[in-house]
């Protein structure tokens, strides 16, 4: 049945914990970040290129961060770009911020909302360190009472999903409201500087992309070491069967709230890294179809494969930088016979083209 | 003095009365055995004492201080008590000691559990197959499995349902000899099943359910001979 | 720049008009020609002097002097210097002698020039006369429309006897709004106080807001009664024009309930049945808005006697044709899916990327034109400002009777039973023999009908595009979220509780306030209730 998982198993007597951390696909993925991490350092292509690479890295964390929550724990949330957002929205303020106390002149929209200075929440907002902070533990809180009443309540599956989309629909119509001083439906951009460097200079770039490879590699490692720990085993578990979980004595609602707003922080950090790079953020990041596009990459890439999840945000975002510019009219019709391909034909995602076909067949049920 | 007492407890689902003032109490270290046709709220019973079900009315006390009907499920299991569901429920994706680990509870230091489950694995003959995937169980393997679990956490209260459902006559011998080996003075085990020679080989008493109501509480022989149960069994 | 000469005139003319009695009777027809022939303030004069005393003229004398003032207006009456000439047409060779009748040649007349100061004078007394004399209502309303821009300069005898006259009963409810309106200006307290009454005996915003400009009114400030009237009467409006905003707002809800429930119920019979909710359902009703699209120009093409009634024929037409499209959808993709609900989200949602850019490619991304035909166009003011439009009564009649047939389909047909069977208990169904599959698709088919449907009511009221499914697709969610599975009649209070809670807010903190509470009300909702308004309670 899974004679690679069971030779693994077998080799140590504590196999499944150690079965872990062997995942070859995670290991050649970590590998290739770092490598090409390097390689962005040692010999810099385009920096239209490495501006991409950065993009992909950033969306590959966020990938990741849903497929914790649905590839192992069976919660599919069509509003991870909620949590994307947040981060993307606080980081832009740092960089307003960071300009404006290094430059001396305010953003042009302070005098737009007809305000003498930032508001009040803004202060500290220059300093880098308090706004990521900010950033992961604003999104962490929003996670944890959305997650806290919708798990308490034992809102899953379907529903659960319906709700959180409609959560990220209701965070784009606020956005794009002009009073909330974020810019509205123009959002926030010309951002001047990054950590006193101007922005979109080559060093920024560069820095930028080999930061989002880090990040990413990090994020891959450490989620990888969760779902083969204890803490993974308990997430399968209740995947599968939450009321035995729940009658063996462990507090799922516990469980889930917990890798719910790990996962939602996770997205923020994807946020963090990504609007430097692309020099925006508005609320067309809160569209409900962006959120859904983060689940058609897992879908694609491989779900409940930490691994498969990386390879989807980098395939269908590559092609979709590609293929959007290519020919847009058709972008459209190819995602979504790409999705029905998957969901109907390759319910382990491309890695079962690949013939990396290390989940076995009776997990195929598993949602 | 009982380990577990059930008081007057109703439960209602719409318009639909499944248990109706049901009372029951259970002495320590005793096998007692629920039985009833279809439809008689035997499964409701085990729904209510394991807190998946919250009943309209009545208590279900554990020992003399813990009312179970006021706890969540997982505190239930917390307080000692483990259920065997009746459709076997393990977990398909994690191994049978991954299962089994499982199985320990959150309360037992990661020391302790190898030890726990080796022996558990010994006492349901599963060892061999410590490091498969219990998706790939047979269905009677499954059952075993479903046991060991909630046996290593070493419950004070065990709820078997239907533990012999759908298997053959030598693998319902081998559970039957499994369940009496689990007696312990400490330890109430409540059945519930169909099978009338697997009730005989391990209840110390029965209680015979109907339509939401108790008809018969004693022994096995005294069911056999009790009128209103033979009318509910046979006369119709 | 006015002559002094001219402005000396104009007051010996004003004079002699006042010192006729009002209820002087014929009109002498030779000077008032004789006046149109003669310089601006002569007409001027002859102008307002009809209309001062229209209210008592004779209908042929007023014909007469609509007649001259007509051709003076378009350059067809001449002035030879003994008296006045009508022509066919400017500068025709001869005409009638405006008086008598007689034809005459227009040689070495002169045709009189109409300057801008005198035109508006001219027109209001050709509005005059429009409205007392005129055939049809609608040239009698045009006659109205004239007088509206100079409401003041209209005697209240003119609109009285045009009040009586009328017969037509919306121009008489015009005349009558006017003749308040002119009546709140008079010099006369007396008269003003019960103008102020009558405004108020028939409240809307508009009249609040006349009423509310009479505080400017010095006589607000002088006069003890006239304030005591003002503020009963506008105290009066204000409340009717409460009531009335009230009523619009809750009709309003309904209509948007209406839809939500036509989205919801098609959802919620699916997602009963197979756990599945379609993520193209926002798109299927823009199917069915498309296929009515399609059978107004196929009407308009081949019997464009009957386009009126594309609306009905469209009901069939979009129902088929969106169920037929689920069918597919259903028999295609969402057949596999069944054990992976979270999957066939993914699924649908690709089926709705899918259908919207095959519409954008194909029809475009433009807004559909629909014909509007009287039963969907207009409505009849009920109270104060409430208006019961046509098109929402439309929308509100069609979700009932969607509601009664649905109903009617799922207590009394076979395939409703069965639906209803495999809803409760899929493998007990399937174990006595009922073909579940077959029922799913047909179930499926059912509720994608319900969404074209949907997509037929809202044609008269919201734009219809390609994108226009999204609109409605989250809060039709949130009703079937708070619905509850397989009830219809938590689906139907879900829709009137979400589509209300959504119109009643707007007013007062805004779309996106209104959102956000509603969401957040249904969160709070589900700590309670996880199942939903009306799901019983089950064992599981």
């Amino acid at each position: 049945m899974n004679g690679a998982a069971q030779t693994t198993a077998l080799a140590s007597p504590l196999g499944p914990a150690r079965r872990a951390v062997r995942d070859p696909l995670v290991a050649g993925l970590v590998g290739l970040c770092l490598a090409a991490a390097v390689a962005l350092l040692v010999a810099p292509p385009a920096p239209y290129l490495i501006n991409a690479i950065g993009q992909l890295a950033a969306f590959a964390i966020l990938a990741v961060s849903l497929d914790l929550v649905w590839g192992y724990l069976g919660i599919l949330s069509l509003g991870h770009g909620l949590f994307f957002a947040i981060g993307g929205y606080v980081c832009a303020m740092h960089l307003l911020a960071h300009g404006a106390a290094v430059t001396g002149a305010l953003p042009d929209f302070v005098q737009f909302m007809g305000w003498k200075s930032l508001p009040a929440y803004w202060v500290g907002l220059d300093h880098a360190p308090y706004a990521f902070v900010l950033a992961l533990a604003l999104a962490g809180l929003v996670a944890f009472v959305f997650g806290l009443a919708s798990f308490r309540s034992r809102v899953n599956g379907v529903y659960f999903s319906i709700i959180s989309q409609a959560l990220v629909y209701v965070a784009m119509l606020l956005m794009y409201r002009n009073d909330t001083g974020l810019g509205g439906n123009n959002g926030r951009t010309g951002f001047p500087l990054l950590f006193g460097w101007p922005m979109g200079s080559p060093g920024v770039v560069t820095g930028l992309a080999v930061a989002a490879l880090l990040a990413l590699t990090a994020v891959l490692a450490g989620a990888r070491v969760l779902v083969g720990s204890a803490i993974g085993r308990r997430m399968l578990a209740c995947r599968d069967d939450e009321t035995r979980l729940r009658t063996l004595g462990y507090s799922t609602t516990r469980l889930k709230l917990g890798i719910w707003c790990l996962s939602a922080m996770i997205a923020a950090l994807a946020g963090i890294l990504y609007v430097p790079q692309v020099g925006i953020i508005n609320p067309r990041v809160l569209a409900p179809d962006l959120s859904i596009e983060i689940a058609v990459w897992v879908a694609i890439g491989g779900l409940g494969r930490l691994g498969g999840a990386v390879i989807g945000a980098i395939l269908v975002n590559g092609l979709k930088f590609w293929l959007s510019a290519a020919m847009p009219e058709a972008w459209p019709f190819i995602l979504s016979g790409l999705v029905l391909l998957v969901v109907l034909g390759l319910p382990n995602g491309l890695l079962d083209l690949v013939g990396l076909r290390l989940r076995p067949t009776w997990l195929r049920a598993a949602r | 003095m009982s380990a577990l007492t059930v008081e007057a407890l109703t439960v209602a689902f719409g318009r639909f009365t499944a248990l109706d003032a049901v009372s029951l109490a259970v002495d320590p270290g005793e096998v007692r055995a629920v039985i009833g046709p279809n439809g008689a709220g035997k499964t409701t019973l085990l729904d209510v004492i394991s807190g998946v079900t919250k009943p309209v009315s009545g208590r279900v006390m554990l020992g003399d201080r813990i009312d179970l009907t006021k706890r969540s499920e997982a505190e239930i299991a917390r307080a000692g008590v483990r259920r065997k569901f009746q459709k076997p429920s393990v977990f398909p994706a994690l191994t049978l000691r991954e299962n089994l680990e499982i199985g320990c509870g959150p309360a037992l230091p990661a020391r302790e559990r190898p030890a726990r489950i080796a022996s558990v694995l010994a006492e349901i003959g599963l060892a061999p197959r410590a490091t498969v995937p219990a998706g790939t169980l047979a269905h009677g393997e499954k059952q075993w499995l479903e046991i060991g679990m909630v046996l290593a956490a070493e419950p004070r209260l065990l709820l078997l349902d239907e533990p012999v459902a759908g298997l053959s006559d030598a693998e319902t011998a081998h559970t039957a000899a499994l369940i009496r080996a689990l007696r312990r003075p400490d330890r109430v085990i409540l059945v519930i099943e169909h099978d009338m020679g697997f009730v005989e080989a391990i209840a110390d008493r029965v209680t015979v359910l109907h339509e939401g109501r108790t008809l018969y509480e004693g022994s096995m022989p005294g069911a056999r001979r009790d009128a209103r149960v033979i009318e509910v069994f046979l006369g119709r | 720049m006015v002559d002094p000469i001219r402005r000396a005139l104009l007051a010996l003319w004003y004079l002699a008009l006042l010192a006729i009695p009002a209820s002087a009777a014929p009109l002498d027809r030779t000077m008032f020609a004789g006046s149109l022939c003669k310089d601006g303030a002569a007409q001027v004069g002859a102008a307002e002097g009809l209309v001062r005393a229209g209210g008592d003229l004779p209908a042929d004398d007023l014909a007469f002097a609509g007649g001259l003032l007509g051709a003076l207006a378009e350059r067809r009456l001449t002035c030879p210097p003994d008296g006045a000439l009508l022509l066919e047409s400017p500068n025709a060779a001869g005409g009638q002698d405006a008086v008598t009748g007689a034809p005459r040649p227009s040689a070495e007349a002169r045709a009189p020039v109409l300057g801008l100061r005198q035109r508006a004078a001219v027109e209001t007394a050709r509005g005059v006369v429009a409205l007392l004399t005129e055939e049809t209502p609608a040239a009698r309303s045009a006659g109205l429309a004239v007088l509206e821009r100079r409401i003041a300069t209209v005697p209240a005898a003119v609109l009285d006897r045009a009040r009586n006259a009328e017969t037509d009963a919306a121009l008489k409810g015009t005349i009558a709004g006017l003749a308040q309106g002119a009546a709140l200006s008079s010099p006369d307290p007396t008269r003003r106080r019960a103008a102020i009454a009558a405004v108020a005996a028939s409240p809307s915003g508009a009249a609040a807001a006349r009423l509310a400009a009479l505080k400017g009114d010095p006589a607000y400030g002088s006069d003890p009664a006239f304030r005591a009237a003002l503020d009963a009467g506008l105290a009066k409006v204000g409340r009717a024009v409460t009531i009335g905003d009230g009523l619009a707002i809750l009709y309003n809800g309904l209509s948007f309930a209406s839809i939500l429930f036509m989205a919801a119920a098609g959802l919620a019979i699916i997602f009963g049945l197979m756990g599945v909710i379609n993520l193209a359902q926002g798109e299927f009703i823009m199917l069915g808005a498309y296929a009515t699209y399609g059978v107004q120009e196929v009407l308009r093409r081949f019997a464009p006697a009957l386009l009126d009634f594309y609306l009905v024929a469209a009901i069939p037409v979009a129902f088929l044709a969106v169920a037929l499209v689920g069918i597919v959808v259903e028999a295609l993709i969402l057949r596999h899916l069944y054990r992976r609900p979270l999957m066939s989200l993914l699924a649908t949602w690709a089926v709705s990327l899918f259908l919207v850019n095959l519409v954008r490619v194909t029809v475009g991304t433009q807004n559909l034109q629909f014909a509007m035909p009287a039963y969907v166009s207009g409505g009849v003011p009920l109270y104060a400002d409430f208006v019961v439009t046509w098109n929402r009564l439309f929308a509100i009649g069609f979700a009932a009777a969607t509601l009664v047939l649905t109903l009617l389909i799922l207590r009394r047909t076979p395939l409703g039973l069965d639906i209803r069977a495999v809803t409760q208990n899929r493998d007990m169904a399937a174990c006595l023999g009922l073909p579940t599959r077959r029922v799913d698709r047909l179930a499926f088919g059912l509720g994608s009908g319900l969404a074209g449907l949907a997509g037929v009511a809202l044609c008269p009221i919201y734009s219809v595009n390609p994108g226009m499914g999204s609109g409605f697709i989250v809060d039709s969610f949130m009703v079937v979220v708070l619905g509850g599975v397989g009830s219809l009649a938590g689906t139907l209070v879900a829709a009137l509780g979400v589509g209300g809670a959504n119109v009643l807010i707007e007013p007062i903190s805004g779309a996106v306030a209104a959102k956000v509470i509603v969401l957040i009300g249904i969160i709070l909702f589900l700590q309670r209730r996880p199942e939903g308004l009306f799901a019983v309670r089950r064992r599981r």
